[in-house]
């Protein structure tokens, strides 16, 4: 078994974090549930690769997530950051304070009020009688109901248990969780203190317990202070697991593309863009930005209704394309050779980042397209269309680029036919085959990694489906009556396709971080470079518009329609007191043909 | 200041004493809510999150950090408060007080007419003042070869004493007194060679290590003399307890992990693929081999073992081999125990294991497993001349631990200042009376002007700790501050008898405070107060302008 070790950093991540645990969640109990449809019974999926077993001190066993979620004093809502399982009730009573013989001053805040969803899981958990189905029917819908309305935490929908080492708290910081909204603001944090030394120590205790840890998942909000401190974590991770590949996913909410306010707002947005990106893809192995400015009115939600404004909403469908990537990581046996009639595919995450980012170029950011639900696999009107229904979730990519360079990584979860019924993996194997062959713009080399197990929607899942989704997720003709937006209790499992693509499709992403950095950190006289400076990047004496820290060097080959201008962008950024030398900042454009060599 | 208005006509400006106002508003507000933590007649706080989090405290700087401060002006008192206690490791409760109360001497002054700027004029030259007094006043402290271990005794009790009740502060003491003696010859060494550096904070740190373990159901403390581990063997075979152990501190990956380099197996069959990843594997095994040998080399016919303790990892085949050999082994241990261990046991860590000898192996009397739970402890114990030793602290709860440890940290620290500055400084207020003394007979004659009145205000200001100290003892402020001064101006130093409220003698007593704790609180104190005095005018203007927070 080679486990993962899954990092959360930020509120937005903890928010896909927490769809994703629920998902795994819904998995755990559906394998054991006897009225569940036999395909979540048998999918020959590891679900240890993600939990790790324990005990508690009064020695019952427990399963829990092998998770370490980062955030901010406050976070967690009504949830302890002790978890549930290990402490015992917690009791405050000033008389028990056994190191104190003189006052005790108890200063009790106000206690989060746990919502409906919440309130039902605990009284699940403390009487066992199970109730009848249709009593429960009726509260499920009141469940549904409270949770479209005020979800504030991200806690507030999740249904796991957590580790007392998984949830932590980044202190003393006293800031506004607006006003950490910037690269320059968390950079002190991770030094500080005992915080970067006590974010190692958790780490270090689910990798202590690994046999073979295959590599860790990352998911990151990108949006503000927490990119500084997640660059400063990967930095120690770099060191202390060396040969431990790191997935990073660098998310952002909708709400961070609002249109800033004045100039200086948007210089620091630019340029903590720029920074954040340039920093961390340096320190990863392959890294995935996702968040699109307006994820309701993109190609990837047309059978979704979204509400944009809530995190509980746009999480959920990255949390869905992170669930399905991960699901090759949980196949039984690694090796591309081996099947069976539940899996094909299987890859760690070791495997997929050399899939992706070798093959004689070195791109290290890739796309992450999503089809949600996978349209049919066949149909008169679908034939070979498959590929068609994925979109992207990165932002800011080119649409329609030829590249005949391109490699692609798919993972397609119970894919339906046209009827809705189950397609078995050697037909969706053929299908996708042929799709590929059939495609105008095929990649030079695609992976295709599949299982029967659809994605299932759990109880706190939003109402985020169109009515054109069925109750398997099959894509209803026409419309049906009502035009809610359903949700889990219409809709029990959804397939999915999810595909990680390095193509050059992703150049403009990068070459506008490139942009903004030159023309307002670097320039003469740039709007940011005081920023700049006050982030830690010092301005070179002798050029005087040269940064910075964070060496980056990206190397895209730009292949056009005629594959003749390939182009090679070196663009290294320098560490403040690293090297002062002139050389070292270099923009190279090579010929095509030198890179081949 | 109008051009802004006119950009941002919505911004909110607060005139000159308005603005006085709210921020002399804001320092006396947490000063009232850390007023009641110091001394040790002090009360605890605890604190109850939203969601039932406990936080047992009554430190200063811990409650500052589980605050959610927004007022600006407390901000940049915190601020400099959590400063202090980074530098020093002590004296936040002091730090945030006395803020507090030259705010609210400069507010009498200044509802009297006078001008900040004068006002401010005057606390410096009273700082500078008072920073003079405290070099005459220090008791200095020899630290020759063999330190004076009862003057560290005293420093760390009147420190730990703050925090926990008197037994248990005095069994702490003991354990932190000894702890720093024993390797109190390999710390002066240290800090010789870094006597230039200028941040010393990690000295403590890598000597002893706090490992809190909730075992029993009642607070417990020990100092072992060697390390503890959080984590053990994970291979069943292995034993739980070994005797006379050779340790070997190794950095050197003994599990089977693909190249670094960007290549692939390739392979046409399935029987290729075993033969490439057996002989992929068998490099690790290797490795593995090679510490065997040297064990058997060592420990063959004897009744001596041998432990591994590797940085990185080990997989289950490693273990394997080597349980079978009768190997102890533990893999991820942090990268501090590395450092400490090799101060424990000798020896020294090795980075490969191609030349492995005798010499770079430590040595330990027992190794042994502790298991709670899930959770493993591997102690190393009965070490040849300890360099490092780990202070157990055994609790009933997350939080009683979280508060001794914080007690502890807080006493090695002061331990530690002591051995630094080489000086102490009476404690139980005494130095605050006498500076105060000291400004208002010789120095205030010294300065012309209104400058005076500052110097007062300052001096005034410096009581506030005695005062407090009363207060929380329960004891009439006035009463005390008065038979404090008339004391001092008999030229005896005393301080305050919390029991009584009557002075006694610090020195006899054996209440000692920090010399640079003292010394950093009336040097930053002065600074942000002046700071603060001096804002004319405040501009509230941004995205949450009128939305109450």
């Amino acid at each position: 078994m080679r486990e993962v070790v899954t990092i959360q950093v930020g509120d937005f991540a903890n928010f896909i974090g927490s769809h994703f645990w629920n998902f795994q969640d819904e998995l755990l109990g559906l394998a054991q549930d006897p009225n569940a449809d036999p395909v979540f019974k048998n999918h020959s999926l590891d679900s240890d690769v993600f939990y790790r077993s324990g005990e508690t001190q009064q020695g019952s066993l427990t399963y829990t997530p092998r998770l370490l979620s980062i955030g901010l004093q406050a976070s967690l809502g009504s949830l302890s950051s002790l978890g549930s399982l290990y402490s015992d009730s917690s009791s405050y009573d000033p008389s028990c304070v056994a190191t104190w013989t003189g006052n005790v001053d108890t200063l009790v805040s106000r206690p989060y009020k746990k919502n409906l969803f919440l309130q039902s899981l605990y009284k699940e958990g403390s009487d066992q009688s199970t109730t009848t189905s249709d009593v429960n029917e009726i509260k499920d819908e009141d469940l549904v109901g409270s949770l479209e309305n005020d979800v504030q935490y991200w806690t507030d929908f999740s249904k796991v248990h957590y580790h007392p080492q998984s949830l932590y708290q980044v202190k003393g910081q006293f800031t506004d969780v607006q006003e950490f909204d910037n690269y320059g603001i968390g950079k002190d944090v991770f030094s500080e203190g005992q915080c970067g030394e006590e974010m190692n120590d958790r780490l270090r205790f689910f990798v202590e317990e690994c046999d073979h840890v295959q590599g860790i998942q990352f998911v990151l909000d990108d949006s503000g202070g927490f990119s500084s401190v997640a660059a400063d974590f990967l930095e120690n991770i770099a060191d202390e697991y060396a040969n431990t590949p790191v997935l990073l996913y660098s998310a952002r909410s909708p709400g961070t593309f609002m249109n800033p306010l004045n100039q200086k707002r948007s210089v620091s947005r630019y340029l903590h863009d720029a920074v954040s990106f340039s920093r961390l893809s340096s320190l990863c192995k392959l890294i995935v930005p996702i968040g699109l400015p307006s994820l309701s009115r993109s190609m990837a939600s047309s059978f979704l209704c979204i509400k944009e404004e809530k995190a509980f909403h746009c999480s959920a469908v990255y949390a869905a394309a992170l669930h399905s990537l991960s699901i090759p990581f949980r196949m039984g046996q690694p090796g591309p050779t081996v099947d069976s009639e539940f899996a094909t595919g299987a890859v760690d995450i070791n495997e997929l980042v050399r899939m992706l980012t070798g093959q004689g170029r070195q791109n290290m950011v890739a796309i992450l397209d999503v089809a949600m639900p996978a349209p049919p696999l066949t149909g008169v009107q679908n034939q070979h269309r498959f590929l068609e229904g994925l979109h992207s979730l990165t932002p800011e990519i080119a649409a329609n680029v030829e590249d005949l360079q391109a490699i692609e990584l798919m993972a397609v979860l119970g894919a339906l036919h046209s009827g809705g019924t189950l397609a078995s993996i050697s037909e969706v194997k053929d299908s996708i085959v042929a799709n590929y062959e059939d495609s105008v713009r095929s990649p030079r080399f695609h992976h295709l990694s599949a299982s029967l197990c659809p994605l299932p929607v759990p109880l706190p899942f939003p109402s985020i489906f169109g009515n054109r989704v069925g109750q398997k997720g099959e894509l209803l003709d026409g419309t049906t009556s009502g035009s809610k937006p359903r949700g889990s209790l219409d809709v029990h499992s959804v397939p999915m396709a999810a595909r990680l693509r390095s193509s050059n499709a992703v150049l403009p992403f990068i070459e506008k971080r490139l942009g903004h950095l030159r023309k307002f950190g670097i320039e003469r006289g740039a709007a940011g470079s005081q920023l700049l400076r006050s982030w830690g990047f010092e301005k070179d004496e002798g050029f005087g518009h040269i940064l910075e820290s964070c060496t980056r060097s990206c190397l895209l080959t730009q292949g056009g329609s005629s594959g003749l201008n390939h182009k090679m962008f070196l663009f290294i950024i320098l560490p403040h007191g690293y090297m002062r030398s002139w050389e070292m900042f270099l923009f190279i454009i090579l010929p095509h043909g030198y890179m081949r060599s | 200041m109008s051009s802004l208005r006119v950009l941002n006509p919505n911004a909110e400006v607060l005139n000159k004493s308005a603005a006085l106002h709210m921020t002399i508003n804001a320092a006396k507000g947490l000063q009232d809510v850390l007023k009641s933590n110091l001394g040790p007649k002090g009360t605890i706080k605890m604190l109850v999150g939203g969601s039932g989090d406990i936080k047992l405290t009554k430190d200063g700087n811990t409650l500052l950090k589980e605050m959610q401060i927004q007022n600006p002006t407390a901000v940049m008192i915190a601020r400099t408060a959590v400063a202090q206690d980074d530098i020093s490791g002590d004296g936040t409760t002091s730090t945030v007080l006395f803020i507090g109360e030259l705010m609210k001497q400069s507010e009498r002054c200044i509802e009297e007419g006078m001008h900040p700027r004068v006002l401010v004029d005057g606390f410096d030259i009273a700082k500078r003042a008072t920073l003079q007094f405290i070099e005459k006043f220090k008791t200095p402290v020899v630290m020759g070869d063999e330190p004076d271990k009862e003057i560290l005794e005293m420093v760390a009790r009147t420190t730990v004493r703050t925090k926990l009740y008197e037994a248990l502060a005095d069994q702490l003491t003991e354990i932190i007194v000894n702890a720093v003696s024993t390797f109190i010859v390999a710390l002066f060494k240290f800090i010789s060679c870094c006597a230039l550096g200028s941040q010393m904070s990690p000295l403590i740190y890598l000597w002893w290590r706090l490992c809190t373990c909730a075992i029993k159901f009642d607070v417990d403390t020990r100092l072992v003399e060697g390390l503890v581990l959080d984590h053990g063997s994970r291979h069943p075979d292995m034993k739980r307890r070994v005797e006379n152990c050779y340790i070997l501190t190794c950095n050197v990956s003994l599990e089977y992990e693909k190249s670094e380099v960007n290549a692939g197996f390739f392979y046409s069959n399935a029987e290729q693929r075993e033969a490439m990843v057996i002989a992929e594997r068998r490099q690790v095994d290797e490795r593995v081999k090679k510490i065997i040998e040297l064990k058997n080399k060592l420990c063959s016919g004897t009744d001596k073992n041998f432990v591994v303790i590797n940085q990185k990892g080990i997989d289950p085949p490693s273990l394997d081999l080597l349980a079978r050999e009768g190997i102890v082994a533990l893999r991820r241990a942090k990268r501090r125990n590395m450092e400490r261990l090799v101060l424990a046991c000798g020896g020294e860590a090795v980075n490969s294991v191609d030349d492995l000898s005798p010499d770079c192996l430590g040595w330990a009397g027992l190794v042994y497993e502790h298991v709670l739970g899930e959770e493993k402890y591997t102690f190393v114990e009965n070490c040849k001349n300890p360099h490092s030793c780990t202070i157990l602290i055994k609790g009933p709860n997350d939080h009683t631990i979280a508060q001794i440890k914080d007690a502890v940290r807080d006493g090695l620290r002061a331990v530690k200042n002591t051995i630094e500055d080489e000086a102490v400084i009476m404690g139980a207020g005494a130095f605050e009376v006498a500076a105060r003394h000291h400004l208002m007979s010789e120095v205030k004659k010294t300065v012309k002007g209104r400058a005076q009145l500052g110097v007062e205000a300052f001096a005034n200001a410096l009581l506030v700790v005695p005062k407090t100290l009363a207060e929380n003892s329960g004891l009439d402020t006035q009463d005390v501050i008065i038979s404090l001064t008339a004391e001092h101006e008999n030229g005896n130093v005393v301080g305050l008898n919390l029991q009584t409220g009557e002075p006694l003698n610090p020195e006899m007593e054996g209440i000692f405070d920090n010399y640079s704790v003292k010394r950093q609180l009336i040097n930053s104190g002065p600074v942000i107060a002046s700071q603060l005095l001096l804002v004319d005018e405040v501009i509230r203007a941004g995205r949450n302008m009128r939305k109450p927070t």
